[in-house]
């Protein structure tokens, strides 16, 4: 599925991505008790980024994702962490193309992104990186459902 | 009011069964116990502290509460918890598990009408809407929910049995080339490719 961000296009294989979150999500939200606080949604939504700001926190949520969550969140169950890694590819590979987009001066980080990045980095880093990294990947269909909503 | 010391076997398998964003929460009576059993529901958006009662379905005897009103923004997700009472006693807080409604909701089939030539079929299709408080509110189709949707569309001929399936983007199909004076049997389905949801097959 190629993935619009701005002036870059990226393709992703979201239906193994999702699918392959969908097999651990009961397992990896079940590991997550906060109800309180999220990652990504919280105070501020994901969803009210603005379109010219989409490639910037897109790249920024990937290596995110790729350097901070994935390779905290091995499990005891050799299932999950063969999905884990799955992901992390298809992540891992999204970036380095939105990484040669980048270079084009395609994906220009505003002062909202960089601030709403910030937002993100503060509340993993109000947790312990276990918890932090769990709750994150827990929350990957919530980062899934915003990357889809206008391709 | 003060929590009692509950002894009460919990409510059972308490989750949501959402059709269209029609979002209601099910559960099963605890175990062993007959009739009297009275319910409390609760519910959270993720992320934020607090848990908020749900008025109307305070001290219900029924196994289901609709909390479609209060889910309805498809860009959060939620936690809904169910305690029961019985005889001054009462259980534990029982919680689903984390609720999504774009990812978790099941759709009902398209609405099919079908129109003919002696040698063709002219297929619309329409999509069904997302729920809505009353019907004064605006309809949201849910094309406008899942911009990936399509259409999965089978024409069999009922005297050969031959059946034909077609796949398309838009809401209308031109099927030509059929044999005049034969029965075709049209059915539709709604295919999502992401995130993956697919409805039944229209009757």
């Amino acid at each position: 599925k190629i993935l619009h961000f701005g002036a870059c296009r990226v393709s992703m294989s979201m239906t193994e991505i999702r699918a392959g979150f969908t097999a651990i999500k009961a397992n990896i939200q079940s590991r997550d008790p906060i109800r309180t606080l999220s990652i990504l949604s919280h105070p501020q939504s994901l969803h009210k980024v603005k379109s010219s700001d989409r490639c910037c926190i897109t790249r920024h949520l990937l290596t995110f994702y790729v350097d901070k969550v994935f390779k905290h969140c091995r499990t005891e169950d050799s299932f999950v962490n063969r999905k884990i890694s799955s992901i992390a590819n298809s992540f891992l590979s999204a970036r380095r193309k939105l990484g040669q987009c980048r270079e084009q001066n395609n994906c220009v980080c505003g002062e909202e992104s960089t601030e709403k990045f910030k937002q993100i980095l503060a509340n993993y880093e109000g947790l312990n990186v276990t918890s932090a990294a769990m709750k994150s990947l827990g929350e990957l269909d919530i980062l899934l459902d915003w990357m889809e909503k206008s391709r | 009011s003060g929590e009692l010391y509950c002894s009460l076997p919990n409510p059972r398998n308490v989750h949501f069964e959402s059709i269209n964003m029609k979002n209601v929460l099910h559960w099963s009576a605890p175990e062993g116990t007959g009739d009297g059993v009275l319910y409390r529901v609760k519910y959270s958006v993720y992320g934020v502290g607090k848990w908020i009662r749900k008025p109307e379905c305070r001290n219900i005897n029924r196994t289901w509460c609709d909390l479609s009103n209060e889910t309805s923004d498809y860009e959060e997700q939620y936690y809904a918890s169910v305690k029961a009472f019985l005889n001054g006693t009462c259980s534990d807080w029982v919680e689903t598990t984390r609720f999504n409604p774009l990812t978790d909701t099941k759709i009902d089939p398209p609405m099919v009408s079908v129109s003919s030539t002696d040698k063709s079929i002219s297929i619309i299709l329409t999509a069904p809407e997302k729920w809505k408080r009353s019907p004064e509110e605006e309809s949201v189709s849910l094309l406008q929910v899942y911009p990936g949707l399509q259409y999965n569309v089978s024409v069999l001929n009922k005297k050969t049995k031959k059946r034909w399936f077609f796949s398309i983007n838009n809401n209308t199909l031109v099927v030509p080339w059929l044999e005049p004076g034969t029965a075709y049997c049209v059915s539709a389905q709604i295919h999502v490719t992401t995130p993956v949801l697919d409805s039944s097959f229209s009757k």
